[in-house]
């Protein structure tokens, strides 16, 4: 049995366009207005045990909707989803034990008082052995190098510090899945590195299924091989990050340095020229003609570096939004304000 | 409360240099416009403001009955009229209704923490430079609050009166009502004043909101905003009647009640104004002494 | 397998972290703290000044000065606990719900509404009821009662009933900001309620006082919450009547009935929860 099993899962709001005040939402109640957002569109999906997907995805694209879909925070409107045999919106004592939501720039810790006393509450509430829980807390503060501060208030704790924290105090009960949903956002480069490599050292340990939302490739190409591309409530890439790439890679990037200045000539006819700070360059080119162009330009010039790269990963899954975007254009209905009466 | 930036050439209009009507011109064109500003950002609230209003006239719902019940179990003459401290019971309730009223007047939400505020965060700053004092901006932005809060809050208070105008068995006579209204406005200066100054201490203490609360709580007990003084017993009652705290509730409803009358209705009035007076120039003073303090910080 | 030991255990780490918390901010309880107190012995010294111009509230009904005090000092451990437990619980909850926060708390493997109900307990309103208890002491040795082991029992027993009630009340109307939106106004509400309640309900007569005390009795009984346990307690001289043991029994399926009320709306509530968007 799967993981995770999603089928034809949809989830739409209304909006209402409330103001301020009892007066206003007196008036509110009798004559509302609202607006139709479709957050997730029938999406479906299977995920294994001990798969580490990442869900991928512009903003208001439905990949947190999802995740909360999953943990049973809210009800979909269509659709069926199991987590472990478990229908999660059902929200059984049994299935909030088995698995873990981490949301970034979110505190479920107590912010005045020390982790140590939140882990406390933590085992309490899932009942969490003893001996059990000092052995994963130990482990996993060690894992994170943050042993030294867990009797220090939340609220003194750096951002990554902090991030740290709610990911142990996810973890103390040993879940089955985890649910990341932009876990390293707003950190610093070396808290996003730790815990990635976190992440994947315990991921690779525990065998645990996870799923990753996030806006950081390196967290994707670091973390995942299958990538779930979703755009306007809907999936349009499932697959290994490799194979995405490999779709999209119509082009390589060549960086060449040259040894005796940028050449005079114009280096156009070799490729679209996308940097020129002399003496380094840098061309676009065809995939399947990049080799033959290296091989042209070092016939003619002196060159101190050649490199030869696939773009940057945001470029291709930018491509990927902007192709489906244009498809979805047609059948894009815009929703007009709704007002009750009709 | 915000500070809204006084548009320069308003102030060039404000040059102690020019001749004197040109100063005083420009002075009221400048509080016209603070008028003006307030009044907007109060208007609003209209709605929320209304219900707001009518709301709190709900504790003097049960106060009706509790004394309902009271006036049924004191000793009296058989046959209803019975008096407590000279109250019946309707006068009792038209006093709840009245206190309410002379709170409308006296009570001064945000005066004092704003101030502190101010204080606190350095916009106390712009007064050492701008020509115009805090406690005019202040006052004038007060004016303007009250202005607005009672033409909205008019219509509850004017239902609820109307509901209760059984209560009303006495109702002053001839220049009783200036008298009457002299003891509003003057109840209006008092507590402006008097919270103005407390608000100004935050020049010494940093902590002002814990004088705030004490004097929030001795102001509900003896303003007379809980229960009429003459209830109080000596020596209490003594004491009570020589500090200005019961000119903001209790003395305006004894004037519509006829509790003072006369002679005393005159006296009363004038030591109402002098302490309007003595706290108008402590504010003064304590504002003066207290920007001479600040600056000498270096802000 | 969550049991009442369970339960219990939650609850006593919630009650240690509130406190840990509290006296991290040392100066502000301390103010909230004397601040209750202070109101309450406003509210005291304007009984005792009432006392003395009436010797009982209201013709022929019990309530003379001791037995109303009685009736107060029940009323601030009632309160003063609803205040500790629940108040600060039922502020959040409106806020976690209008504003998407409670995703974290659904997440647990523990009943919502019990977490939600009671992982804040404010320290700082204990002080009212010490004072409640110390107040109910002192007019019981002044009536020279001494009550019995199973007027006790009963009085505990009432006293708990009108906590639920009153919680009931509180959690229904903070359920409903997931439909209404902001609800500052409606904890005004709240207190204005529960204003009607500060004294004993016999003070309702009158053209007008009957439906009103009908109503807050049988329709949202906060009028229960406190006179049913302060009559067994302060009107033992008088022989309880059949209407007496009546609006007891009254008062158990009141509680029931609004327990389950609140719990229907608070299911409501959480199914329309929308949850912050990202």
């Amino acid at each position: 049995m799967s993981a995770i099993e999603i089928r034809n899962l949809s989830k739409t709001y209304r909006v209402n366009r409330k103001k301020e005040g009892l007066w206003a939402a007196v008036r509110g109640l009798l004559r509302p207005e609202y607006e139709v957002i479709h957050a997730v569109r029938s999406i479906s999906l299977t995920v294994e045990r001990g798969e580490f997907v990442a869900f991928l995805g512009p903003n208001g694209a439905g990949k947190t909707t999802t995740l909360k879909l999953l943990s049973g925070i809210i009800t979909p409107t269509a659709g069926t989803a199991t987590v472990l045999g478990h229908v999660p919106w059902k929200r059984e004592n049994a299935y909030r034990r088995r698995f873990a939501l981490v949301m970034g720039q979110k505190n479920q810790l107590w912010w005045d008082l020390p982790a140590a006393e939140s882990f406390r509450l933590h085992q309490q509430i899932y009942q969490i052995p003893p001996e059990q829980f000092t052995r994963t807390r130990d482990e996993l503060t060690d894992m994170l190098g943050v042993r030294h501060l867990i009797h220090r208030p939340v609220r003194e704790l750096s951002l990554g510090e902090r991030m740290k924290m709610e990911l142990i105090a996810a973890l103390l009960h040993s879940p089955e899945v985890l649910f990341l949903d932009e876990p390293t956002i707003g950190l610093d480069v070396v808290a996003q590195y730790t815990i990635q490599q976190f992440l994947r050292e315990y991921q690779t340990q525990k065998k645990t299924t996870v799923i990753l939302t996030s806006h950081y490739m390196k967290d994707v190409a670091a973390l995942c091989r299958r990538v779930v591309v979703i755009f306007d409530g809907r999936i349009i890439y499932d697959g290994s990050l490799s194979s995405l790439v490999d779709h999209l890679g119509a082009y390589k990037i060549i960086t060449i340095r040259f040894a005796n200045g940028t050449p005079a000539g114009d280096l156009a006819r070799f490729g679209q020229v996308i940097l020129r700070e002399p003496p380094r360059i840098k061309l676009r080119v065809p995939r399947t003609e990049a080799t033959e162009i290296v091989r042209a330009i070092l016939a003619q010039y002196a060159a101190e570096d050649v490199s030869v790269e696939d773009p940057p990963l945001e470029e291709l899954i930018a491509t990927l939004f902007t192709s489906a975007h244009c498809t979805a254009e047609e059948s894009l209905v815009p929703s007009p304000l709704h007002s009750a009466d009709h | 409360m915000c500070w809204y930036p006084i548009r320069s050439s308003m102030s060039t209009a404000i040059l102690d240099t020019n001749p004197v009507p040109q100063r005083i011109l420009g002075r009221c064109r400048l509080w016209a416009t603070i008028l003006r500003i307030s009044i907007q950002e109060r208007i609003v609230y209209r709605g929320d403001f209304m219900l707001g209003t009518l709301m709190r006239f709900l504790p003097i719902v049960t106060q009706m009955f509790l004394w309902a019940a009271v006036f049924a179990a004191a000793p009296g003459p058989s046959g209803g009229d019975t008096r407590i401290v000279g109250y019946r019971y309707q006068d009792m309730v038209a006093y709840y209704l009245l206190t309410m009223l002379s709170r409308a007047f006296s009570s001064m939400p945000g005066l004092a923490s704003g101030i502190t505020r101010e204080i606190r965060e350095g916009g106390i700053k712009k007064f050492l430079i701008q020509p115009i004092g805090l406690l005019e901006f202040l006052f004038f932005y007060r004016v303007a609050h009250k202005l607005v809060y009672y033409s909205i809050a008019a219509v509850p208070f004017a239902v609820v009166f109307y509901l209760c105008r059984g209560f009303f068995l006495h109702t002053p006579h001839g220049w009783e009502w200036a008298a009457y209204i002299a003891s509003l406005i003057l109840a209006f200066l008092l507590g402006f004043f008097l919270e103005a100054t407390i608000g100004l201490l935050g020049f010494w203490f940093l902590e002002v909101s814990s004088l705030l609360f004490i004097y929030m709580l001795l102001s509900f007990f003896f303003s007379g905003h809980m229960f009429p003084i003459d209830m109080l017993p000596q020596p209490f009652y003594t004491i009570v009647r020589m500090i200005p705290l019961q000119y903001l509730a209790y003395f305006p409803s004894a004037v519509f009640l006829g509790k003072v009358q006369g002679e005393e209705l005159v006296t009363g009035l004038l030591v109402q104004a002098a302490w309007v007076v003595t706290f108008m120039v402590l504010a003064k003073i304590t504002l003066q002494r207290g920007l001479k303090r600040y600056s000498g910080f270096g802000g | 397998m969550t049991s009442l030991r369970q339960y219990l255990l939650v609850f006593g780490t919630f009650a240690r972290n509130s406190l840990i918390r509290d006296m991290t901010f040392r100066a502000n309880f301390i103010i909230e703290f004397f601040s209750s107190l202070s109101w309450v012995f406003m509210n005291l010294g304007f009984y005792i000044l009432i006392f003395r111009y009436t010797p009982s509230l209201g013709v022929g009904t019990g309530w003379g000065k001791y037995e109303f005090f009685a009736f107060t000092g029940t009323g601030l451990m009632i309160n003063s606990l609803a205040a500790m437990l629940f108040m600060t619980n039922a502020d959040n909850f409106g806020n976690f719900v209008r504003q998407g926060n409670l995703d974290f708390l659904l997440l647990k493997p523990i009943d919502t509404q019990f977490i939600v109900s009671l992982q804040r307990i404010d320290w700082s309103s204990s002080g009212n009821f010490f004072v409640g208890l110390l107040l109910l002491l002192y007019s019981l040795r002044q009536m020279n009662y001494v009550p019995s082991a199973v007027t006790i029992a009963l009085y505990i027993v009432y006293m708990i009933c009108g906590l639920l009630i009153l919680y009931s009340l509180m959690f229904m109307m903070a359920s409903t900001s997931v439909w209404l939106g902001r609800n500052e106004t409606l904890f005004d509400f709240w207190f204005y309620i529960v204003n009607f309640a500060r004294y004993p309900m016999e003070i309702y007569e009158g053209r007008f006082g009957r439906p009103f005390r009908w109503f807050f009795t049988f329709i949202i009984p906060v009028l229960v919450a406190v006179n049913v346990p302060a009559r067994f307690i302060a009107r033992p001289l008088k022989p309880q009547t059949l209407q007496d043991w009546a609006l007891a029994g009254f008062t158990i399926v009141a509680t029931v009935v609004m327990l389950v009320l609140c719990r229907l709306v608070f299911l409501a509530a959480l199914r329309s929860y929308r949850s912050a968007s990202s």
